[in-house]
């Protein structure tokens, strides 16, 4: 503890915390950067981290939709699906409506027509959806969206026909790849890219007084609305946001970016509840704790798959090893489940959130109501800055 | 102080996640061995929403195959003995899963040659990747018409894969056509000519059912097809509708898996709907395993099922002794697609010791394609690949690279609690073993 | 076993009028206990325990004894079915098959049912009326006669009470009936005389396996009035009942086996007790570690934390389940050796006959256990004191507390209860499905399609809610035109009810009026 008290001291004196942690923060993204040009990586590398971007945007949407507007929505997966699915389809066979004279032939639309399509016909759905829910709080409006999100998932494996059951739906390739080696690098910046600038977007709007309306929409809604926050409007803002993000990372994932097709099994609601643990792990109401508590989540469940613990102190084993296998791959989902239960209940926003309040320099004391903003939203600019 | 130590809790916890390491096999016994041990990449269901009872049995039967080949010294490659290792992949049943595994196995864990794959949908999507890295690959389980023609991708339009010269795929399961077509002869052949095919609306169901129907279609017979999402458990409504029928069906075919089929196969008997005096109960292959099929389905007697494998009655000295093993493991009988999933590391063992090589992807596949080996479900060979390139016309494209005998044939309980190995053998002729091609409910051979 | 005809007539003529006349005597005993203004005229109390007597024998009439309030809603349903089935018989004999069905685009359907949810209700606000039930009234409207029902309803907003909810109803499930009748005319469910078999044989089996249902459904309701939060580890709390009856009969067999030297299986009855006793502990030990502190107001935002934490918890009981049972499919032995019920054909007239009705031997065994504890629990929360106080800490809780309730107890005890009503279910019916680790997420969904039906909080509309679940999906899988996706959109029915109950009447039929 003296150490680190030292250390916190010296910090204080020098650099200072928040400058160290846009540091940190910098050095990730440079990271991130450099990580496909290390020739000794290989592609598998690159498709975990892609499918990591992937999940980091579901999470931190999904944060910004529950954990700061209060929505407490189980359908994310769902919207995401429609994203892919719509311009699954409508790549495949084009659409006709015919009272408009508006006639779309497979031939004529390109990939990024097909996943712009979708993203619109998620924010839609989002829309009609968002409306619907105006009456619902809290476990109603969860019960809501599983029965949608359950009813979308059987639709599109009962309709075999046109979706492809649950032999899934190829999308169209949104980057032809000639060489294999260079593959995934492109697939790797485009992810990445999409999750930075949806971020930026969603930071865009937690920081300005949208967000303000949407916490306190969250904390009271009777009393936002009292104080004349049109409630309504932002309610179905937030939906109609958040779905045509997952909608756009959806259509942009199955493209044969991350994955080559779209399979219903992907909407089941252990996927979403994964979504929901990552973003508690890393903190719900923080964009970038949920991103990174995907990451991180992910990452442990892959390295849970197997664990060996080597024994101390010269003990062996019975048959003269000192490793102890314990073979954790049918447990990890359960210990996953335990890490967010008690994370739930002992650090309410999330395991990053200490490390991040450190690096913030604001001192606070882990009060139990904090509902407060956090000092990465505080300055966009500062953030897109060091982007760019 | 306290926000202090959640910090240093949180590091910490931190770094044991990050700092997990992975575990290596290691080996020992009479042989010498070189440096360099072979890898295998198992792809396999291990967790949700895959089918985690299949891809537990192929993972077990990948490492029961590698390790008794490594009890009888390995692979022998120029005079020097390699280990044999197997590495599973979880594909978790899902494309998008099962790309990223296949990935992993062969770039970081360089395995040398993959098998596996339970779900079509994974094999579909993972096909291309094996081909691009140039891994020799023999499929145990998908039954995708596509699987080992030449991948179906909707925008791809590419020609068939063939056409270049090497393909890496190979497959020793059926193809969804070639289990169906028995079912239905056997079924002709008793002059059905009502037929209702509850189907899963699964990437298993619904080619197989299609299949069937187009056949009992061109043979003239009624087909009325109905879907049932897996994971339902209660049939009763669709069953008392099927009842409630003018005339009751000849015959009722499942083609649903796992605990769904066992619920369906249950409540159909328990309701008498079939099997019956009027109607036929055709249920899948997991009824084999008898000991799941009686504890979950206690009604089902006279049930037929296709079994997809060897019979009881041709099981070979190797097929006996992997069933016992599996048995011990277990307590059940070893299904098709773990004997397929171990005979499959046996095929590529055999294909690298004669090619002489285990990095040579074009002389293990040219070994590959020659293959003629009797393992524990029978003898193994390719009819058209590299050797034989011309697909006589009529010929489905699946048949490339395909093992053109898996015995695919009709099986009858006749006895409550019957082992599997102890049922009946109805169809095809050739294989019967109790001389009659149906025992009527009530009966016994 | 076979019900003889003679049996069943017997049995009828015997049984129905012998309950019935208990029913006549016993209801008016309601009144005793009621403030003047509660009481309910003793002529239907007298009817209604005659009819229920002689409909449901002693199920009836302990039924409406215990809750009253059902014998409107009673009234109400008994009115649907009756039209129902009498309109779509004279239907069937009218309508041409080939009727385009365009005409029903025009005349009817969702599009004018969300156009009249959508005015009218602003319409009454405009003119101040009381706007009780209009949405409800102008969506069901809507969706059976189209755009009549704003004629009907804008001129002269009259106020909406049960006779308009009953008209309305009943001609929204007409007009279902009329559209599976013209898009499949050989569906069964339409093909007089043959149809009243098939209409009564899918009405059993929903109720067979809704009233199992129920059970489940009970201790969710039972949870959510005490404490307004809905557990979401419901589904995986009925799932682990089931293993843990499972691995007591297994064990607990080989236990008996060895110490008497012969072979003893354990009926499956026993794990039902088993399953309850551990469940319930375990529902306690978490209420007091996870949910206490929110009642305690330690937590903030109270209401995500509940659906987050007992999400978790069911997550950690799946799979900790997935890993210690393995995913193979596991059952236990029957409660009962007889295959089925079957009720014989009896020929009325010459083309008119009734029957064969069939009813699975084991579910009729477990709607009967389902039955047994469902009144158990309303015995239980109506006549002792500790049931009467968690009604009361459900009702007020600052009250309760003053007159010396421990509302922390209270809490406790729901929890616990509730979920010990769902491992009951699940041990109940281990006997009847292939269990496997996932076995409730298909359960639980449906639980929540019933209480929200019923009425979050309600216990007899639970009850209900879960019978009228077991029909709609019998009915919806037995009577869609299309055999195949009436089977494969089973699930859907319900979640679709689920859906337009949330959005149009979120209190469903039971509920107390709050949000």
């Amino acid at each position: 503890m003296a150490v680190f008290n030292r250390f916190e001291t010296a910090i204080d004196a020098g650099i200072g915390r928040r400058r160290l942690g846009y540091l940190l923060l910098g050095l990730v993204l440079l990271f991130f950067l450099w990580f496909p040009n290390d020739a000794s990586q290989s592609n598998y590398a690159k498709t975990v981290f892609i499918s990591g971007f992937f999940y980091a945007i579901m999470a931190s949407s999904w944060a910004l939709l529950a954990g700061i507007a209060g929505q407490f929505s189980f359908g994310h997966m769902a919207f995401m699906g429609i994203g892919a699915y719509v311009a699954g389809l409508i790549a495949r066979d084009g659409f006709i409506i015919a009272g408009l004279g508006i006639q779309i032939t497979p031939e004529s639309i390109s990939a990024i027509g097909a996943i712009i399509v979708g993203t619109v016909v998620a924010g839609l759905v989002g829309l009609v959806i968002g409306w619907l829910l105006l009456r619902l709080r809290a476990a109603y409006l969860a019960l809501f969206t599983i029965a949608f999100a359950e009813l979308f998932r059987i639709a599109m494996l009962t309709e075999y026909d046109y979706t492809g059951g649950s032999n899934g739906l190829s999308l169209r390739p949104l980057i032809e790849v000639a060489e294999v080696d260079t593959a995934r690098q492109i697939e790797y910046y485009l992810m990445f890219a999409l999750l930075i600038v949806c971020l930026l977007l969603m930071y865009r709007v937690v920081n300005s007084p949208i967000g303000m309306f949407l916490r306190a929409m969250r904390e009271d809604e009777d009393a936002a609305s009292a104080l004349g926050v049109n409630v309504v409007r932002y309610k179905i803002l937030v939906f109609v946001f958040t779905s045509m993000i997952v909608g756009l990372a959806g259509a942009i994932f199955y493209s044969d970016v991350g994955s080559e097709r779209i399979i219903p099994e992907q909407l089941e609601v252990l996927q979403m509840s994964l979504i929901i643990a990552y973003a508690v792990i890393g903190g719900m109401e923080s964009l970038i704790g949920a991103a990174a508590g995907a990451f991180i989540s992910r990452y442990m469940l892959e390295a849970m798959r197997e664990v060996v613990i080597t024994l101390p102190f010269g003990l062996t084993m019975a048959d003269g090893s000192d490793a102890f296998t314990w073979e954790t791959g049918a447990w990890r989902f359960a210990l996953f489940g335990l890490v967010m239960v008690f994370t739930l209940r002992y650090m309410r926003n999330g395991l990053l959130y200490p490390i991040i309040n450190w690096f913030s320099g604001r001192d606070l004391v882990m009060k139990k109501t904090v509902s407060k903003r956090h000092d990465w939203d505080d300055d966009p600019a500062q953030l897109e800055g060091r982007d760019e | 102080m306290k926000r202090r130590r959640m910090f240093m809790n949180c590091v910490a916890l931190l770094a044991i996640f990050a700092l997990l390491p992975i575990g290596m096999a290691q080996a020992d016994g009479h042989c010498e061995f070189a440096d360099y041990t072979i890898t295998l990449g198992n792809l396999a269901p291990l967790s949700a929403p895959g089918a985690v009872a299949g891809g537990i049995a192929m993972d077990w039967a990948a490492k029961q195959a590698a390790a008794d080949i490594n009890a009888d010294c390995g692979i022998q490659i120029d005079g020097v003995n390699h280990q044999v290792a197997v590495v599973t992949g979880d594909s978790e049943g899902s494309p998008e899963r099962g790309q990223a595994v296949a990935e992993r196995l062969i770039l970081e864990d360089e395995v040398d040659a993959m098998l596996g794959v339970y779900h079509s949908a994974v094999g579909l999507a993972t096909m291309g990747i094996m081909e691009a890295n140039q891994i020799p690959t023999v499929f145990s389980e998908p039954w995708n018409d596509n699987v080992s023609a030449n991948g179906i991708r909707e925008f791809d339009g590419a020609p068939p894969r063939f056409e270049d010269g090497i393909d890496h795929i190979f497959r020793i399961s059926p193809a969804s056509s070639m289990v169906g077509s028995v079912v239905v002869d056997w079924l002709l052949s008793l002059g059905v000519d009502d037929v209702v095919l509850i189907v899963e609306n699964t990437d298993y169901g619904q080619p197989a059912a299609a299949d069937e129907k187009a056949r009992f279609e061109a043979a003239g017979a009624t087909v009325s097809q109905i879907d049932v999402e897996l994971g339902t458990e209660d049939f009763v409504p669709i069953l008392s509708r099927i009842q409630a029928r003018a005339e009751a069906p000849d015959v009722i075919r499942i083609i649903v898996t796992g605990e769904t089929s066992f619920n369906l196969t249950q409540q159909m008997s328990e309701l008498g709907v079939a099997p019956s005096a009027d109607t036929i109960c055709v249920t899948n292959q997991f009824a084999f395993q008898s000991e799941q099929y009686w504890a979950t389905v206690p009604d089902g007697n006279y049930c037929a099922f296709n079994r997809v494998g060897i019979i009881p009655s041709l099981f070979s000295d190797a097929a006996v002794a992997l069933n016992a093993k599996y048995e011990m493991e277990f307590g059940d009988i070893v299904p098709s697609f773990a004997m397929a999933t171990y005979d499959a590391v046996y095929i590529i063992a055999d294909a690298m010791e004669r090619a002489g090589s285990y990095t040579d992807a074009a002389a293990i596949v040219g070994a590959i394609e020659a293959t003629d080996l009797d393992l524990s479900q029978g003898r193994y060979y390719f009819r058209f690949g590299g050797h034989n390139p011309d697909l006589p016309e009529g010929t489905p494209e699946f048949m490339w690279h395909q093992w053109p005998d898996p015995i695919v044939t009709v099986m009858q309980y006749f006895e409550p609690g019957q082992s599997g190995l102890d049922a009946a053998v109805i169809y095809p002729e050739v294989y019967q073993t109790h001389g009659t091609s149906y025992i009527v409910p009530g009966t016994s051979p | 076993m076979v019900i003889e005809d003679t049996l069943f007539i017997l049995w009828l003529m015997v049984a129905g009028p012998l309950w019935a006349t208990v029913g006549l005597f016993v209801m008016p005993g309601v009144n005793q206990d009621q403030p003047k203004e509660d009481q309910i005229s003793k002529t239907t109390l007298q009817i209604a325990g005659v009819i229920g007597g002689f409909a449901l024998g002693p199920i009836g009439v302990a039924l409406l004894y215990f809750e009253p309030a059902m014998i409107r809603r009673t009234t109400m349903m008994v009115g649907v079915i009756v039209t129902v089935f009498a309109t779509s018989q004279v239907l069937v004999r009218v309508v041409d098959p080939n009727l385009p069905s365009a005409l029903w685009l025009i005349l009817a359907g969702p599009l004018w049912a969300a156009i009249a949810a959508y005015i009218l209700p602003r319409h009454y606000r405009e003119l101040e009326a009381d706007d009780q039930n209009v949405l409800t009234a102008a969506a069901l409207g809507g969706f059976a006669i189209g755009p009549l029902i704003i004629g009907l309803m804008w001129k002269s907003t009259p106020k909406i009470n049960r006779d308009w909810m009953i008209t309305l109803g009943s001609l929204g499930a007409w007009q279902i009936y009329t559209l599976f009748a013209i898009q499949n005319p050989d569906n069964p469910c339409v093909l007089a005389p043959f149809s009243l078999t098939y209409l009564t044989q899918q009405t059993a089996n929903g109720v067979v396996i809704g009233s199992i249902y129920s059970l489940m459904a009970v201790g969710l309701t039972l949870i959510y009035s005490v404490q307004g939060i809905v557990s979401f580890a419901h589904g995986q709390l009925y799932m682990v009942g089931g293993y843990f009856s499972f691995y007591f009969l297994l064990h607990g067999g080989n236990v008996l086996s060895d110490l008497t030297g012969t072979e003893v299986s354990i009926n499956p009855i026993w794990g039902i007790p088993v399953a309850a006793v551990i469940v319930f502990v375990m529902g306690a030990l978490f209420e007091r570690t996870f949910l206490k502190p929110m009642h305690e107001g330690l937590i903030e935002r109270a209401a995500e934390y509940a659906i987050l934490i007992t999400f978790g918890f069911g997550f950690v009981i799946e799979y900790t389940t997935l890993a210690v049972a393995g995913p193979f499919p596991q059952r236990t032995d029957r409660f009962i050796e007889i295959r089925r019920f079957t009720l014989q054909r009896t020929t009325i007239t010459e083309d008119f006959a009734f029957g064969p009705i069939n009813i699975i031997g084991d579910r009729a065994f477990a709607m009967v256990v389902g039955i047994v504890l469902i009144f158990a629990l309303l015995y239980f929360l109506q006549r002792t004191w500790t049931g009467r106080a968690l009604r009361a800490t459900s009702q007020d809780r600052q009250a309760a507390a003053v007159t010396g309730i421990n509302p922390t107890n209270m809490n406790t005890l729901s929890f616990a209860l509730g979920s010990m009503l769902a491992a009951m279910s699940g041990a109940a019916l281990i006997p009847i499905f292939a269990w496997v680790p996932w076995v409730g997420a298909e359960m639980v969904g449906r639980s929540y399609v019933i209480v929200v039906l019923g009425g979050l909080g309600s216990v007899p509309g639970a009850l209900f809610g879960g019978i009228i679940v077991g029909i709609v999906e019998a009915l919806g899988a037995g009577c869609h035109p299309d055999p195949s996706r009436g089977a494969a959109y089973k699930e859907a029915f319900a979640l679709v009810i689920f859906a337009l109950v949330l959005l149009l009447k979120p209190t469903g039929l039971f509920g107390r009026e709050h949000n």
